[in-house]
C-alpha cells in the first residue's frame, strides 16, 4: 500500500474543480485562480507518479520543478492583461 | 539518555499540537477580528516553538537543532509582524469610534 | 499508519481547494489558495521530493499568492449573475468525468520507469550528487534554459502592457526593525540553499524566490520603490541571467562540440556559475513582475 495513489486522486480532484469553476464563474481573478489550481492539481499527479519506493524518480521531479516556476511568470503575465481589460471596461 | 530525550521530545511535541489545536478553535469561535488576531499569534508561536524543541528533541543532532531554532525564531518574528500589521489595519478601520 | 496521514492530508487539500474556489471573498479566496499550496508542498514532502516541496511553498504558495493580492484588491468583481442550471450540470459532470478518467488513467497505467537507473549511472560523472540539480543543470539543462526564456517572455509581456505600480502605504514602525532581521536572513540563506543544492534539496529556483521574497519585504516597507534607477538595476540583472545563460550554452558548443555539453571534469564549475547567475536573475524577475515595469513618461 503506497502513498501516492491518494495523491494521484487528490491531484485528479482539484483538476475536476478548477475545470468546474472555470466553466461556471465570469470573475477573472477566479478564473486565473482556478488555472493555478489546474496547473498545480496537474503536478501533483506528475509527482505522485515519481513516487518509488527507494528512491525517486528525478526526471518527473524537474519538470515539475520547471512547471511550478513557468506558472508563477504565466500568472503574472495574465494578471497584467487583465488589469488591462478591466481598465479598458471603464472607458 | 536518548531514551529520556526522546520521551521528552514526545512531550513537548504534545504540547506543541495542543496549542496549535486550541489557537484554530479561537480563530474558530471568537467574534472579531482583532481578538481572533490575538488567540493566532499567541498559541501559533508558543506552538510551533515547542513542536520545534520536541523535534530537535527527537532528533538529537546538534545541526537539526540549529536549524529547527532558526525556524521557531523566524516564523515567530514574522507571526508577530503579521499580527501587529493585521491589527493596525483594523484598528485603524475602526476610527470614528 | 501513516496512511491515515497521507489520506486526511489528501481529503484536507482538495476541501481547502473546493472552498477557496467556492468563495465569493476574493481575498479569503486567496488566501485559502495559499493554504492548498502549503499543504501541497507537505504532500510533496510526503512523495520524497524535498526540492520541488521548497519550490512549491515558496513560488507556488508565497509569490503566486502575493501576486494574486495584489491583483485582488485593483481589480473590479465581476458581475455576480449565477450561470444557468443546466450550464452548471453540463460542467460539473464533464470536470467530475474528466477527473475520474485521468486519475484512472495514470493509476493504471502499465510499463516500467527508464530514468531512475539512467540517472543513477549518469550521476557520478554529471559533477554534482542531488539527482534533481543534476537533471536541471546537465541532463536536461536545455529545458532549464528554454524556462528561463518562458520567464522572460512574461516579463517582455508584463513590459509592454505596464501595469500600474503598487503603492505600499506606511507601515508602521515594526516593519523597519522586522526588515533589519529579515533582510540579512533571507540573503543568507538564498546564498546557502543555491550551495547546498549540489547535495541536498536546494538549488538555483528556491534560492531566487528566497531572494525575491526580501526584495518585495523591502518594497512593501518602501525601500526599494521601482524608481528608474532601481529598475534599471532589476533589469540588468534580468537580462544578466538570460545572457549569461546563453553564453555558456555557446561557450559550451565551442569547447566541446556539442551544445550544452560540459567539459569532462569542470561540471561542477560550470553548474555553479550557472546557477548563480539564475539565482540572481530569477529574483530580478520576479520583482519586476510583481512591481508592474513602468514606462518613461512621454515627453
Amino acid at each position: 500500500m503506497t502513498p501516492d495513489f491518494i495523491y494521484i486522486f487528490a491531484g485528479a480532484g482539484l483538476v475536476g474543480l478548477a475545470m468546474y469553476r472555470l466553466a461556471t464563474r465570469r470573475d477573472m481573478l477566479l478564473r486565473v485562480l482556478a488555472l493555478n489550481f489546474l496547473a498545480i492539481g496537474v503536478a501533483m499527479i506528475l509527482q505522485a507518479s515519481a513516487f518509488g519506493e527507494t528512491l525517486t524518480d528525478a526526471v518527473p521531479q524537474a519538470f515539475v520543478l520547471t512547471g511550478i516556476v513557468v506558472l508563477v511568470g504565466v500568472t503574472a503575465a495574465l494578471l497584467a492583461l487583465a488589469e488591462q481589460i478591466d481598465g479598458h471596461d471603464d472607458e | 539518555m536518548s531514551a529520556v530525550l526522546y520521551v521528552i521530545g514526545l512531550g513537548l511535541m504534545t504540547c506543541g499540537v495542543v496549542l496549535l489545536l486550541i489557537a484554530a478553535l479561537g480563530v474558530w469561535s471568537l467574534p472579531s477580528a482583532v481578538s481572533r488576531l490575538h488567540a493566532l499569534t499567541k498559541a501559533d508561536s508558543a506552538g510551533l516553538s515547542l513542536i520545534a524543541l520536541g523535534a530537535a528533541c527527537v532528533n538529537g543532532r546538534l545541526d537539526a537543532l540549529l536549524a529547527l531554532v532558526l525556524c521557531a525564531v523566524l516564523v515567530a518574528l514574522s507571526g508577530a509582524t503579521m499580527g501587529h500589521l493585521i491589527a493596525r489595519s483594523h484598528v485603524s478601520e475602526d476610527e470614528p469610534e | 499508519m501513516s496512511m491515515a496521514f497521507d489520506i486526511l492530508l489528501a481529503l484536507g487539500i482538495v476541501f481547502t481547494a473546493g472552498t477557496a474556489l467556492g468563495l465569493r471573498d476574493r481575498i479569503a479566496s486567496v488566501t485559502g489558495f495559499v493554504i492548498t499550496g502549503l499543504l501541497i508542498a507537505l504532500s510533496f514532502v510526503r512523495l520524497g521530493a524535498p526540492d520541488v516541496a521548497l519550490a512549491e511553498a515558496a513560488i507556488g504558495a508565497g509569490l503566486t499568492g502575493a501576486l494574486l493580492l495584489r491583483s485582488a484588491l485593483r481589480l473590479k468583481p465581476a458581475e455576480g449573475s449565477k450561470s444557468p442550471a443546466l450550464q452548471r450540470f453540463l460542467a460539473a459532470s464533464i470536470a467530475t468525468g474528466l477527473s475520474c478518467a485521468l486519475a484512472w488513467a495514470v493509476y493504471t497505467a502499465p510499463g516500467t520507469a527508464l530514468y531512475p537507473a539512467l540517472v543513477s549511472e549518469g550521476l557520478a560523472k554529471s559533477g554534482v550528487d542531488n539527482p534533481v540539480t543534476a537533471v536541471l543543470l546537465n541532463f536536461r539543462v536545455w529545458d532549464t534554459l528554454l524556462e528561463i526564456v518562458v520567464l522572460f517572455a512574461a516579463l517582455v509581456l508584463v513590459r509592454i502592457i505596464a501595469p500600474a505600480v503598487p503603492q505600499p502605504e506606511a507601515l508602521g514602525e515594526l516593519m523597519l526593525p522586522f526588515m533589519r532581521v529579515i533582510i540579512p536572513v533571507c540573503v543568507f540563506l538564498s546564498g546557502h540553499l543555491l550551495w547546498q543544492g549540489a547535495t541536498v534539496p536546494g538549488g538555483a529556483f528556491q534560492a531566487g524566490a528566497m531572494l525575491a521574497g526580501g526584495f518585495l519585504v523591502l518594497f512593501m516597507g518602501g525601500l526599494a520603490l521601482p524608481t528608474p534607477r532601481v529598475m534599471a538595476f532589476g533589469k540588468a540583472l534580468a537580462l544578466a541571467g538570460l545572457a549569461i545563460f546563453a553564453l555558456a550554452a555557446l561557450a559550451t558548443e565551442a569547447l566541446t562540440g556539442t551544445l550544452l555539453f560540459y567539459p569532462d571534469g569542470d561540471e561542477k564549475i560550470w553548474i555553479i556559475a550557472i546557477e548563480s547567475a539564475l539565482t540572481l536573475s530569477i529574483a530580478a524577475m520576479l520583482y519586476l513582475l510583481f512591481c508592474g515595469m513602468p514606462r518613461r513618461p512621454a515627453k
